[in-house]
């Protein structure tokens, strides 16, 4: 961290007042004035923030991971605390219960693949955007709409252009002689109500990849590229053997966002399924919401909350690993 | 590297062959117009949804419910904005406003103190706070949810907005806090050690001298803390019980709920939702961008 260890002033430091023998002429208002600048003013600046952190933060994650082993439900455990230690039983209840352990497993399987699409098709287009040609400054402002439009909004829109009687897509789709698709209703089955939440993810997601892709090519030295070329090399030979592994490192931190974000979208399956029918298409974070607000399970909703939890810090040791261990290799 | 353009004696007939002049230029003109299709359609994937939602908020009412989508309006209807914003949506916009405008003032007071102390001084235990700072990005908000619920209750903080407030502040400080961090240490020190030479306090420097330097950088953190706030939808959906509070996001979820055929107003609703952000987010995408990527590389 440049710039962080030279955190003292060049100023000659002045003599602490509990040395007063040594300079006692020196004034002991400028020595006040010395310590509250080095000790006491970081510490009133950085106050605020750590107690957001622990108020806002720390104290609900640990409340949560306490609540997780309780059976706590209704309004009478609010007023009066009326709760057991049960232990682990609701995490048993949430791999018994098919409904529960269909939304953990849709998570991760249905999180997977929004990642594995998010990045194939933000690679893709960050190439594109990396080739010389007439209007890929535009094209580079446009890709970024989708980022920039609130996920609730998108979700509405997406919904009308995939509507079964009226929808754009369905139109389209029929025009092109896919005739089951006229009057086709997506949200009514598991596989298509999420193929269209995967494609409404992966449109919002892939933005952010691209743009960051698009940095990290460029500091990518053209000599490297035209060597290659001149060795014969195929387009495809030196995406997969040069140009890939050079982006190894921030490939991996790409991945990590994603993974952080998919995993824990809400709103595109609240607004596009509600998590219905019969609530085969939720995820946790939307079990969460109706075992632990709408239903007042407070006990099962933290324990939801939790297994969400776990699936993410799993991930990320995961993560940090395979990064340490591309760091030890360059 | 033997580079000779006639095959090696001996060597088995080889398949490949210098293209000639044709062969290379039509190549090319395949590749351009390949190049082009993938553009147009990467354009299209991208711009469709919100042209599609600008136009049908436009459209007559005729338009919209067609067999055959209706392209380009005929004539533009402007009336539907007026009308849903006499619906709720006056309301839901005001909401939203205070909402993301609290959170963004707030949240830059506390991170632009806690940041410029990050990147400045030797605070006892300064490389676990910027870890923890990292990894309250790393979890899912949903953990907060029902704790928070719980306070806000008891607090009865769930009948005004603040509580909405005070949650959107747990998970926006911490990354505004991580990318001002950086600003900061971009700014070189000696400007401000100038600064206290000349007899600034601690305090003075930073106010004269590192604040305006880091101007550009707080704009944008406080452009994406509002849009953060704006587009939330979770917390604002479980902390807001009555109707008069709702912001946006909620207040448009409730509405196509009660309207599911209007799709017109529905659109009208989106666009107002959406259009802020829109114009916000071009502005600092490039800043968000390195931010988060850069948080996570040095975490």
């Amino acid at each position: 961290m440049p710039g962080g260890r030279r955190g003292r002033s060049l100023v000659p430091r002045p003599v602490r007042p509990d040395t007063p023998d040594r300079s006692p002429a020196r004034p002991p208002a400028r020595s006040w004035r010395r310590i509250f600048d080095d000790k006491l003013f970081p510490l009133l600046l950085i106050a605020p923030a750590l107690l957001f952190i622990i108020g806002l933060v720390g104290y609900p994650v640990v409340r949560t991971a306490w609540l997780s082993f309780t059976d706590a439900s209704g309004i009478r455990a609010l007023t009066e605390g009326e709760m057991d230690f049960i232990g682990f039983a609701n995490y048993i209840e949430i791999f018994s219960n098919p409904i529960l352990r269909r939304s953990a497993i849709t998570t991760v399987v249905f999180g997977l693949i929004c990642v594995v699409g998010t990045m194939i098709l933000g690679i893709a287009v960050a190439l594109l955007l990396n080739q010389p040609f007439r209007g890929r400054k535009v094209l580079g402002v446009l890709v970024l709409l989708p980022w920039a439009i609130p996920q609730i909004a998108a979700s509405f829109v997406w919904q009308w252009l995939f509507n079964g009687q009226y929808g754009v897509v369905n139109w389209s789709l029929t025009k092109l002689g896919f005739s089951g698709f006229e009057d086709f209703s997506w949200f009514t089955q598991f596989y298509t109500a999420f193929a269209v939440v995967g494609i409404v993810v992966i449109w919002q997601s892939f933005p952010f990849v691209t743009l960051a892709l698009l940095a990290g090519l460029q500091t990518i030295p053209n000599d490297v590229i035209e060597a290659a070329k001149l060795d014969g090399t195929t387009a495809w030979q030196r995406l997969r053997l040069i140009t890939l592994p050079m982006l190894k490192p921030l490939l991996l931190v790409l991945v990590v966002i994603s993974t952080i974000w998919d995993f824990k979208m809400f709103d595109q399956v609240w607004v596009l399924t509600g998590g219905g029918p019969a609530r085969r298409t939720e995820v946790l974070s939307v079990s969460t919401y109706v075992e632990g607000i709408t239903q007042s399970q407070w006990g099962m909703g933290s324990a939801l909350a939790m297994v969400l939890f776990f699936i993410l810090i799993v991930i990320t040791i995961i993560y940090i690993k395979l990064i340490r261990e591309e760091e030890q290799i360059s | 590297m033997t580079t000779s353009l006639a095959p090696p004696p001996g060597a088995p007939p080889s398949t490949f062959r210098y293209r000639t002049a044709a062969q290379v230029r039509r190549r090319r003109i395949i590749t351009r117009t390949l190049l082009y299709l993938a553009a147009a359609a990467v354009a299209l994937f991208s711009v469709f949804p919100l042209y599609w939602m600008a136009v049908t908020a436009i459209k007559p009412q005729s338009e919209i419910i067609t067999p055959e989508p209706v392209w380009w309006p005929s004539e533009f209807v402007w009336d539907r904005f007026p009308q849903v914003l006499d619906r709720g949506f006056g309301r839901y916009l005001r909401n939203s406003l205070m909402v993301a405008v609290s959170t963004t003032i707030i949240g830059l007071i506390v991170a632009t103190m806690a940041g410029y102390a990050l990147a400045r001084f030797r605070i006892p235990l300064r490389k676990y706070l910027a870890l923890v700072v990292l990894a309250t990005q790393l979890f899912p908000v949903v953990v907060l949810l029902i704790p928070l619920f719980i306070v806000m209750r008891n607090l009865g903080l769930t009948g005004s907005l603040w509580g909405l407030v005070v949650a959107y502040l747990a998970f926006i400080t911490p990354l505004m806090i991580w990318i001002l961090r950086g600003f900061f240490l971009s700014v070189p020190n000696e400007l401000e050690e100038a600064a206290l030479i000349d007899g600034c306090t601690r305090f003075g420097a930073m106010r004269r001298v590192i604040l305006p330097l880091a101007g550009p950088g707080i704009a944008a953190v406080s452009i994406f803390a509002w849009i953060a706030a704006w587009n939330e939808f979770l917390f604002a959906l479980t902390f807001v019980r009555s109707e008069s509070l709702r912001t946006l996001p909620v207040g448009l979820a409730f509405f196509v709920e009660q309207e599911r055929v209007d799709h017109g107003a529905i659109m009208a609703g989106s666009l107002l939702f959406t259009l802020p952000v829109v114009v916000f987010f071009l502005f600092v995408h490039k800043r968000l961008t390195t931010g988060l990527v850069t948080g996570a590389v040095k975490g």
